[in-house]
Formats: C-alpha cells, structure tokens, sequence
C-alpha cells in the first residue's frame, strides 16, 4: 500500500503546501486589526482560527506521509483508477481555450470568444476536425447570445459582430 | 397540522398558476437533459442553469430550480444505468446493477425502477418534509447564535470529516473552503480581509464561480488529460420499457425502505446523499432472496439506491429551508440561488415569506408527477442526448460554465478565477480531496462567522455559552464524538498490533 517514491514525493510536497497556504493566511490574519466593536470579536479571529486549522491539517497530512502514506489514497498509477496516462497536449488545449475566450471576449465579443473556446476544447478532447467544432462553437455562442441579449436582457459583449448583431455593443 | 394543510393548499394555489407551472416544466426538462450528460452531476447543473432565471420574479425562479434540481437527479440515473458512468458519488450503488442490468438487455425495467422509484420515494419524502418542516421551525426559533453556531460546526464536521474516504483530506478542503469564505468586505466592521486591494474581491469569492470551477473547468482538465481517449460503451435500450409483474413485486419494498433509510439521513444536518444509497443496497442484498444475484443486475439493487438517492436529496431539503445550512455541494448552490434573490432560509422565511416557501414546497410534489409523466416517454430523446461525442460535449460544458461565471459580473477577473478553481479541481481529483466541503466551508463560513460573534456580544464576550447552552453543549459532544471516535478506534487497534 506505501507509494513509491514519486508519489510520496508529491504527498510531502501537497502538505507542505497545505502548511504554507496556512501560513500565508496566518500571516495576513495577524495583521488584521482586532477591534471588534460590539462583538467584541474582531474581523481577525476567525481569519487566525481558520489559518491555524489549516497549518495544523497540513502537519496531520504530512504525519501521515510518514507513517505509511495518505489515507485511502488516489492510485498513482492511471491503468489503476481505469484511465490512461497524463495527456499534456490534451490538458493544455482545454486551458488555451479558456485563456482565447479570456483574450477575445472583450474585443472580438462573446460569440467569436465562445467559437475559439468550443474549438480548442474539442480539439483537447481529441477532435482534428478544426472547421466543424469553429462553426458548431460560432452557432451555440450566437444562440446563446440571442436568448440572453434579446430575450433575457443580460449584456453580452457582441464585439467586431456589433454591425451584425446590433444591440449590446460594448 | 391543519395549519399546515391550509398553507400546503394555498402552495399549491401559486405553484399551480399557468406561469409557474410552466416554470417548473422547463425546470424539470432542462434539468433533466443537462443532468443527462455524462459528467454533469446536479450540482454543476444548478450552476449552469442560474443564469437563465434572472429575469423570473423569486417564486417562479425557485419552482424552476427545484425542478431543476429533481430533473438533473432523474437524468443522472440514466446516465449511470446506461453509460456506467455515475456523474455523482450517490450514483455509484445504482452503477453497480443498473449497469450489469442493461448490459443484459433489460435497460428498460432498470430505467423504469429507477424512475418510478425516484417519484414514490421523492413524493413520500416530500410528505415527511411537508410534515416535519413546521416542526423544525418550531424548534429552529427557540433557537440562539450559539445553537445556530454549534449547529453549523457540526455539519462542517459532518460533511467533511465523516463523508469522503479522508478524514484529514475531507478538513482540509473544508478550511480551503473557509479561507475563500473570508475573501472580501467583514459584514460587521467594514473592514477588508484577503482582498489585496482587487475590487473584484471585495465582493466575496462566489459561490457559483467555485462550484463552476471545481466541477466543470477541474472535472473538463481531467478528463482531457486522462480518459478522453478511453472508449465508453453505450448500453442500447432494447425491449421494453415496462417492468413485469416479477419486477413490480421485488421494487416495492426496496422503494419503501430506500425512503425510511434515505430521508432520515437527508434530513439531519450531516448531509449527503452516497452513505444511505450504499447503505440501502447492503440492505437489499442483506434481506433478498437471491443474494447471489447482486452485481449481476438485481433490480433490487436498482430500486433502492435510487429511491434512497431521491429520499434523501428531498430531505436536504429541509436543514436547508428550515435552518438555512445546505449539507450537500448541490443544496450549497440553491443556497447561493436563494440568496440572489435576497432570501435568506431559515425559521423566518416561514414567518415571512409562507406563499413563497410553501409554493416550494408544492412545487416539489408538482416537479415528482412531472417526472414521471415527462421522462420515460421521453427516453429516447435522452438516449441521443448520451451519444453527443466528447469534444463537442466537453465544448458545449465550458462555453455555458464560463457563461454562468462571466454574466454575474461581466467580468474577465472571474473567468481568470473560474480558471484558477478549475486547475485547483483538477489536483483535487488527481489527488483525492472531496469538492463539496469547500463549496459548502465557501458559503455557510461567513454565516458561522456572524452567528459566533454574535453569541459572543450577548454574552459579552464570555465563551461559556456554547457550552452552558445545553443544545450548543450536547451539539459539541456530537461533533467531538463524530470527530474522534475513528482515531481512538484507530489508536486502540494499533496499541493491540503493537504489543
């Protein structure tokens, strides 16, 4: 049941983390001001409760990668939990798409950013049809930005396809 | 008790009106075709589907979440019985046999107990909701800060310590949970905590956008990276629907004691729907005649889970209305929908607002009827619904989940949060750390919060009442002994091992 040695690595590495959150917590916690006015429990209790509960699980995680490892821990091996080994083109698509949609949808508006965001998706997902996902990607963003725009009248950025779509402009 | 038929009758009065009807209709099927998707759990389908109700007034966008509530509960089961897929921990029992009954060609009867017993055990749930929540009520007033408190402390522990496989895992999140509660503007001094000077952060981190994150984005991340090339098998949906005399005769009483099992447990403050659903199968199993059958597509095995699944989802329902503390990551967003609205659940929303909670409430036993009326003519709709390849479904998740993120605020800072959630879901799932206490830890810290320091200013700062409160004091021992028991267990047998 021991993990190996990567995997144990990780764990130490998790719970220190978990101990240094705490920390960095802690450390804003104690600078908050303590009067409470009439509470008498100032804005900084709970911050320094919360921030030492935090540092003290951290050390029970890391105890416990002493003393033979997580508890009921997730396998590291992905043949183990029915899945197949770490895909990093597949993990960097999904979040390209977000950081496109982020880039785009203030300037090239919501339909063309949810476009972008559906294609790179799909492409993480292991898709190679690049011109099918864009067009399926562009009609869902128009449809939704159709029903919120003009039905539920939620402003949604329509960007370069303001001449086109009119409306909300922004 | 006649009281509360006349308030029940007058429910109904509003939650029958063409207009919610039709609320709670749209409800109930577009819950039920985004709860459909594998991968999507309910909670994930409250989120999404928040956006859409902004421009109904309280009572119709409320009727439309609990139907939406009950539907994304309805089609996560088909998912589970026929992809094998469970889109939520409560759904693992029903994969067991659901999916080994399918694989044998009776899908139909499998689908159809899951579904009639979501709406018996759903609609005597509701009973035992309509039935005990004055009664809560009635107690809940009595109640002080340091009751409210001693209560919340206790779901805390319950939720994070006794639910997941990790006791210490299970805190942490919790104290995550928390940390993020604290983000923003202190309700009672004015004074800023965690923000940085951000203004995006000085209205809290929200709820939505944590859930959104953790279950979409984190769950999107995952998958991608390790089983979006894995093949899943579909079972088709052959022969009937309908389950014969056999079947009928071995549901009904699974049905029955999946409620008694499923709606005690929803209903105390612990939350959760995954121990009753694998409690009521171990009991099937127990008391079937043919024990041998379970794992091989017992429909015993089928009925009750679901049934406990339903039961307990509605009794959720009443911490969360009676007491305003939701147990459970789902109860945690309708708690944020709620608040949207400015309603805060809770004894005085009874006083208040009756029309609106008890048009809730009938809207619940409308949404169970629906269900049953809507969803097993309309299976084949759901059956093409499973077959949407992964790309364009994991495309069309992201476009609506960045969405619900983007329209609270029209904001960029929230999809760069949206993002830093999803990467933090991501590693909780790698790494086995459960989502739904810091969801809850999220939204029920700042409401502890204030109701400690509140007991604290009545008692003038002295500590003792949450003790010399016997309710405070009897709910402290609970927490203490929950906490505690398994270590000392644990301590116990390692002293034995050891000598």
């Amino acid at each position: 049941m021991t993990p190996s040695g990567r995997g144990a690595r990780v764990d130490v590495i998790l719970s220190l983390g978990v101990i240094a959150l705490g920390i960095a917590a802690a450390v804003v916690a104690f600078s908050l001001p303590s009067a409470g006015g009439y509470s008498r429990i100032g804005p900084n209790v709970m911050p320094i409760v919360i921030s030492i509960g935090l540092i003290l699980l951290g050390a029970v995680l890391l105890i416990e990668c002493m003393t033979g490892g997580w508890r009921a821990r997730t396998p590291d091996d992905p043949a183990e939990r029915g899945e197949h080994a770490f895909l990093p083109g597949a993990f960097g698509w999904v979040s390209a798409g977000l950081f496109a949609q982020v880039a785009l949808i203030h300037t090239a508006g919501f339909v063309i950013a949810a476009g972008a965001l559906f294609a790179c998706v799909a492409r993480g997902f292991g898709s190679g049809r690049w011109g099918r996902d864009a067009a399926i990607g562009l009609l869902l963003g128009l449809g939704v930005f159709l029903f919120f725009v003009r039905f539920l009248n939620v402003n949604l950025p329509a960007g370069w396809l303001h001449p086109l779509l009119g409306g909300a402009g922004l | 008790m006649t009281e509360t038929f006349g308030a029940l009758l007058h429910g109904f009065g509003v939650a029958l009106t063409p207009l919610n009807l039709l609320w709670g209709l749209i409800g109930v099927t577009l819950g039920t075709f985004v709860g459909v998707l594998p991968g999507v759990g309910p909670a994930l389908t409250v989120a999404m589907l928040m956006p859409i109700t902004v421009k109904l007034d309280p009572t119709g966008a409320l009727i439309m979440f609990a139907g939406i509530y009950y539907g994304a509960m309805y089609g996560g089961s088909t998912t589970t019985i026929l992809l094998n897929t469970p889109g939520e921990s409560a759904s693992i029992a029903t994969a067991l046999d659901g999916n080994q009954m399918a694989k044998r060609g009776r899908a139909g009867p499998a689908l159809a107990t899951a579904a009639i017993g979501s709406f018996v055990a759903g609609s005597i749930a509701t009973i035992l909701l309509t039935m005990l929540a004055p009664v809560v009520v009635e107690i809940a007033l009595k109640f002080g800060p340091a009751e409210y408190f001693a209560l919340m402390v206790f779901a805390f522990v319950t939720v994070a310590a006794v639910l997941g496989q990790s006791t210490s895992r299970g805190l942490t999140m919790l104290f995550v949970g928390l940390l993020l509660g604290l983000v923003g503007i202190d309700e009672q001094t004015g004074q800023q905590r965690f923000a940085f000077g951000v203004p995006e952060l000085l209205d809290g981190v929200d709820v939505v956008v944590l859930a959104v994150g953790l279950f979409a984005v984190g769950e999107a991340l995952y998958v991608a990276a390790y089983s979006s090339r894995q093949r899943e098998e579909m079972e088709r949906l052959t022969g009937s629907l309908m389950m014969s005399r056999e079947d009928w005769r071995r549901s009904w009483p699974a049905w029955l004691r999946a409620t008694a099992i499923g709606f005690p447990f929803g209903s105390i403050p612990a939350g959760g729907a995954e121990i009753p659903t694998f409690l009521s199968y171990a009991t099937e199993r127990k008391l079937s005649k043919n024990p041998e059958e379970f794992g091989k597509g017992a429909i015993e095995g089928v009925a009750g889970p679901e049934a406990a699944n339903n039961a307990a989802a509605t009794g959720v329902l009443v911490p969360l209305l009676t007491l305003g503390i939701p147990t459970s990551a789902t109860a945690a967003i309708l708690l944020a929908a709620f608040q949207n609205y400015g309603i805060q659940p809770g004894p005085l929303l009874f006083q208040t607002q009756p029309d609106l909670v008890w048009a809730l409430i009938a809207s619940l036993y409308v949404g169970n009827v629906l269900l049953l009326v809507l969803n097993l003519p309309l299976i084949g709709l759901w059956v093409q619904v499973l077959k949407i390849p992964k790309p364009l479904l994991y495309g069309a998740i992201l476009v609506f989940a960045t969405l619900g993120a983007y329209s609270l605020h029209q904001s960029v800072v929230d999809l760069l949060t949206l993002y830093v959630f999803g990467l933090l879901g991501f590693g909780m799932r790698r790494w086995g750390f459960p989502v739904a206490p810091a969801v809850i830890g999220l939204i029920l810290g700042p409401l502890a919060e204030t109701q400690f320091r509140r007991a604290l200013s009545i008692s003038q700062g002295d500590p003792s009442v949450f003790v010399t409160h016997p309710i405070s004091a009897a709910l402290f021992a609970m927490t203490a002994i929950i906490l505690l028991t398994p270590m000392a267990v644990r301590a116990y047998k390692r002293l034995r091992a050891g000598r």
